[in-house]
């Protein structure tokens, strides 16, 4: 038997559609791929690829409303579609093992984290409870964690996301399976997390010598450790093969299309210096922004402040013209300050915007709050779902008198349309008829429309497909250009911001750790964190477009 | 769960019943301008309506009033019924255990046949078990108490078919299988529209948590389906369960108002009733301050419980 | 519209309020008798060809009764809860909006009204008041007040975390633009369906204060005073009350039903994948 016929898990010419209120969907047309034992197939889709389809039909785990048409699904050989329901339940766990995006939703927070481990043993090893326990302690020291019998005891919320899933990963691992699919498995995690998991799957698999599936959007993840790649779109296998080919010399379009999306830092959108001799614009002087209420009764005893601190002490300034990237994980008070600089947190130190000054949220006004204008992340939810195109985008018009009478505005709006790339026939519609891609276009538009000074950008890609991604970082770049407003874009996406960025702010638990212009990313005097974050970042194989 | 959390939840049941008080206090003392206008009705003469309120006390600053009034209940004075000539606290104190063996009858039976009726429900979502047991849901929670009550009459109590008696009362202590019989029928219609309440809400929440991620999880680690429902979905859905059933105590005293009405059961709801009728002031009173601390006190009881059921309660 | 028509019990809900609504509209039109007309060599009855649901203690038709009763019985269920969602949105989005401090002593006055059992507040407010339909629908609007403002005021507290709102307070509108504008028409969705199921219980509470003397008074043919006034004759004729309480279940659970679908249909999450 040669290596390549001893396929662990094999798709051949597999379909899938489901039923729907509005008529038959395809999700899969003739699937084809295998995977050889010690090997990692990735997986590489958008949203509404199907790929996460193909994870349920492996599993035999597929909704009422599909209907699985022509092909074979092969466990070692084995006709998966064949089996009974006793069969699969054997199989599951035992044969094949499965770790999902977000181990929140995916443990049962009522019961202990050793039991959840325990019980997979239990059924398809045989052993008896503590023996299970036992060796599930094993399993977890095996994948890293630091003291692995007080973790059996804990309840999920007590652990941290990295924790569980490591805890997830040792019950997929528990019993020795053939083969483990992994479906976006680090998407829910930060940045250094997600390294540390990546690296334990890499080290688990060259012991055990199991057959991987890794499905993911993340081209730049799946790159560093897939050995083969297939990618996907619209249910259809795109092309498949060794990943050094596919990123190094792609032959289809969709695959060149969607590896020129992924940010590159040696892809540069803008210049690497700003435009020389420009004034500062924006500046910070030990900002600090609390969170919470105090409680009437704290404030009556004159109780010390009791408030989480969602940014401390921060201060840098902004030229005109400039592009400011701000980075950080969750949680390190990069979107704090956005929001505090666009006027939604109260904060107490200085903020300089021109020639005006202002100590306090109530200090600013509606000239200020004209100059500053923000795009939110979730496209979905920053726009008013009962206002057509029109209304939201004339809103600000209005408001700062830009605009004025029915014909001037509905001018103003189709310029504003068309700067943003969209037809000015959207003005009719409503946020629920546009994708999140073009509704993330009108809410740039409407920041544009003010006509402001500077535009925060808080995490505004982040929520996109890949594609899109690159389409919206280039407009933005361009109507940045072309109406010379400063920006300040947050994100946690460094090579994004390494492409165009002039000067790079990290964030680390709401303290300012670095600043520096781009081009000294790489340089020796950064801070360590810094040093962490660039490290954990993959970089996308692939050469420039 | 630490003894702190106990101590802010008692805190909380205590300043709802202070809230309590003073709305009670407002609506019946206030309100009318004149409480003596309202113990003696419209046809009182000018000279009984000014002796009455220098009896109360009434021309007295409110506030004044509400917090002797409140001291006095603090003190357990609750004063006497100026129908029955009685100490409150005696009436009440008769009245309420006869209504807590209803609540009690119709509570347990509700648990016992609601709550898996929920889950089979939630467990079947869509299939025939499901739609009979929702079915019977909807109607029950559509029905107010005096008219399921009235059938239950007209069925089981009529005239030469008579299975259960019409209405009435023994004492325990005196014949305890009569005492039964008589029970049944008040804690049937009590029960039937409970049952539906919790058996929607069982029902709503199950199918939820078996739309779960780690349900999903737990299938896919090849566990046998008893033991998913079992160890996993069960679990998890008990908990809300837990807080509707409390939710449903308030229903439940309100129902026990009518129930007792049309089954001439002597328990609070009915002592409730004449006292409205007849506006006696101290038992009104009395009677909705009763009322609405067991509610507020079963709340209590639910959040201990759900706090015993959730980790995350517990250890947040 | 269409999607109600794909959701099964939000059909039965809608059939079984579109007959109420004829009953109401047309009640009195179609009924074939008067229904205070007695016919006294007819009493207590069953269901015969010239009776099609029987006769009561004193030989009046019961269908004619309940198509007359109909809208007694309606619209004391539609007037109160009209005014007790008015009430109770007016505080629940003053609650949301104003925030901080205000909002908790709000939602603990709130707290401490919902502790009082629907059925037990609003025979105490009748009492005080005297009864009589007007005292009663009044006496239900004021029981609803708290439960509609705790949920009004959710929906503005989860509306008003939306970006879209935050957008405009950033822009810098006024705050009277951003509840009427951003804030309000979001909100109404969890309201309407809130009211809507409201109603059910409404016309039961009414039907309930109607059988205990307390609500409607003689001689109007709500459906719970007729069936107080069966009473002592329900065994000779069980027509008598079980008719008004079918009619009862029938107008409550269509409300009922309607309002679930109304649930299911505005909030894409409730839906079953």
């Amino acid at each position: 038997m040669s290596d390549a016929a001893a396929s662990v898990l094999e798709v051949r010419d597999y379909s899938l559609a489901y039923r729907t209120g509005d008529g038959p969907v395809q999700a899969l047309s003739r699937v084809d791929f295998s995977i050889a034992r010690g090997r990692t197939l990735g997986l590489v889709g958008e949203s509404g690829s199907g790929k996460s389809s193909i994870a349920w039909a492996i599993l035999r785990y597929l909704p009422a409303n599909a209907v699985e048409g022509g092909g074979r699904i092969l466990l070692s050989g084995e006709d998966l579609r064949a089996k009974t329901r006793q069969q699969v339940a054997d199989i599951r766990g035992r044969r094949i093992g499965i770790v999902f995006q977000d181990p929140s939703t995916s443990l049962n927070p009522t019961l202990m984290l050793g039991r959840q481990i325990a019980e997979v043993l239990i059924r398809h090893r045989g052993l008896t409870e503590k023996q299970a326990f036992a060796e599930g302690e094993a399993l977890l020291a095996r994948t890293g964690i630091a003291r692995p019998a007080e973790m059996m005891r804990r309840y999920p919320h007590q652990a941290s996301g990295g924790e569980k899933q490591r805890v997830v990963i040792a019950t997929a691992f528990a019993c020795n399976p053939e083969c483990i699919v992994f479906d976006e498995p680090t998407t829910a995690l930060d940045i250094v997390t997600a390294r540390q998991i990546q690296d334990l799957f890499v080290r688990l698999q060259e012991d055990t010598g199991v057959a991987a599936l890794y499905i993911s959007h993340d081209l730049a993840l799946v790159s560093r450790i897939a050995h083969d790649v297939a990618v996907i779109h619209r249910g259809a296998i795109v092309e498949s093969g060794p990943a050094a080919r596919i990123f190094g010399a792609p032959r289809e379009g969709y695959t060149r299309m969607l590896i020129a999306a992924v940010p590159h830092p040696d892809r540069r959108l803008v210049d690497s210096h700003p435009p020389d001799g420009a004034q500062r614009l924006l500046g910070l002087e030990a900002l600090t922004v609390r969170y919470g209420e105090r409680s009437l009764l704290s404030r009556m005893l004159g109780r010390a402040q009791e408030q989480v601190v969602g940014a401390r002490d921060i201060g840098f300034s902004v030229r005109k013209g400039e592009i400011l990237g701000i980075v950080g994980e969750s949680g390190s008070g990069k979107s704090t300050i956005a929001r505090a600089i666009a006027g939604l947190n109260d904060f107490s130190g200085r903020l300089t915007l021109g020639d005006r000054s202002f100590s306090g949220r109530g200090a600013l006004d509606r000239a200020y709050r004209r100059a500053a204008q923000i795009v939110f992340q979730n496209p979905d939810a920053s726009l008013n779902p009962r206002q057509r195109v029109r209304e939201i985008l004339s809103r600000p018009l209005k408001l700062y008198g830009i605009a004025r009478g029915r014909a001037e505005i509905d001018r103003r709006v189709g310029e504003l349309l068309s700067q943003v790339l969209l037809p000015p026939e959207f003005a009719r519609r409503y946020p629920h008829q546009l994708s999140g891609g073009e509704k993330q276009r009108v809410a740039i538009a409407r920041a544009f429309a003010a006509e402001p000074r500077l535009v925060l950008c808080d995490e505004i890609t982040s929520s996109l497909d890949v594609s899109v991604q690159a389409s919206i970082a280039r407009l933005l770049v361009d109507l940045q250009a072309r109406t010379g407003a400063t920006c300040l874009f947050i994100t946690h996406d460094l090579n994004l911001v390494r492409q165009l960025a002039h000067t790079i702010a990290v964030m680390y638990r709401g303290d300012l750790v670095d600043l520096f212009p781009v081009g000294a990313a790489d340089a020796p005097d950064r801070h360590p964190y810094t040093r962490t974050l660039l490290d954990a970042v993959p970089v996308a194989v692939g050469s420039a477009a | 769960m630490n003894a702190g959390y106990l101590a802010r939840r008692l805190a909380a049941v205590v300043l709802v019943l202070l809230v309590v008080s003073m709305a009670v206090f407002a609506i019946t003392m206030i309100l009318p301008g004149n409480a003596a206008v309202m113990i003696l009705g419209e046809y009182a003469t000018e000279d009984q309506l000014k002796a009455l309120a220098a009896e109360l006390g009434l021309e007295r600053p409110w506030h004044v009033q509400y917090l002797e009034w409140l001291g006095r209940l603090a003190t357990g004075d609750w004063g006497m019924s100026m129908r029955m000539s009685q100490p409150v606290t005696l009436l009440i104190g008769d009245a309420f255990w006869r209504s807590a063996a209803l609540a009690g009858a119709a509570l347990v039976t509700v648990t016992v046949v609601a709550v898996p009726l929920g889950v089979l429900a939630g467990m079947r979502r869509g299939r025939g078990a499901d739609l009979g047991i929702g079915l019977f849901a909807y109607m029950g929670t559509a029905i107010p108490e005096f008219v399921t009550a009235t059938l239950l009459l007209v069925f089981l109590a009529a005239p030469g078919r008579q299975f259960f008696p019409a209405g009435g009362f023994v004492p325990p202590g005196e014949d305890a299988a009569r005492f039964l019989y008589h029970i049944v029928l008040p804690a049937l219609t009590l029960s039937l529209i409970l049952t539906a309440h919790i058996v929607r809400q069982v029902r709503s929440e199950m199918s939820e948590v078996l739309a779960s991620d780690y349900i999903r999880a737990a299938h896919l680690k090849g566990l046998s389906e008893a033991t998913v429902i079992r160890r996993h979905a069960l679990r998890n859905a008990m908990a809300p369960a837990v807080a509707v059933i409390s939710l449903d105590v308030g229903y439940l005293l309100g129902g026990i108002i009518v129930v007792e009405e049309v089954f001439a059961w002597p328990g609070l709801g009915r002592l409730m009733i004449h006292a409205l009728q007849n506006r006696d002031l101290p038992v009104i009173q009395a009677v909705t301050l009763v009322l609405a601390g067991v509610y507020a006190l079963s709340n209590l009881v639910s959040d201990i419980v759900i706090a015993a059921l959730d980790p995350r309660v517990r250890y947040a | 519209m269409r999607e109600l028509a794909r959701h099964p019990t939000g059909l039965v809900g809608a059939t079984l309020l579109a007959i109420v609504l004829v009953a109401v509209l047309f009640g009195p039109l179609i009924a074939p008798y008067d229904p205070q007309q007695f016919h006294p060599a007819e009493r207590l009855r069953g269901p015969s060809a010239e009776h099609w649901l029987g006769t009561d203690q004193f030989g009046r038709d019961i269908l004619s009764r309940i198509l007359h009763g109909a809208r007694a019985t309606i619209m004391f269920g539609l007037g109160a809860t009209f005014a007790g969602v008015a009430a109770g949105t007016l505080i629940g989005v003053a609650a949301g909006v104003a925030g901080r401090w205000i909002d908790s002593a709000i939602m603990r006055l709130l707290d401490g009204l919902l502790a009082v059992p629907d059925l037990l507040f609003t025979l105490l407010i009748v009492t005080v008041l005297g009864g009589g339909t007007g005292h009663a629908m009044l006496a239900v609007a004021v029981a609803f007040t708290p439960g509609m403002a705790r949920i009004a005021r959710a929906a503005v507290l989860s509306v008003r975390t939306r970006e879209f709102v935050q957008a405009a307070q950033a822009r810098g509108e006024s705050p009277v633009y951003v509840i009427g504008a951003e804030v309000l028409p979001n909100t109404m969705g969890p309201v309407i369906v809130e009211a809507t199921i409201r109603v059910s219980f409404a016309i039961m509470l009414g039907a309930t204060l109607g059988f205990l003397g307390l609500g409607a008074q003689p001689p109007s043919t709500e459906w719970g005073l007729m069936i107080a006034e069966a009473r002592q004759f329900m065994f000779r004729n069980p027509w008598c009350v079980a008719a008004p309480g079918v009619a009862i279940a029938v107008a409550a659970l269509g409300f009922n039903l309607f309002g679930d679908a109304l649930r299911d249909i505005l909030d894409p999450r409730g839906r079953q994948r």
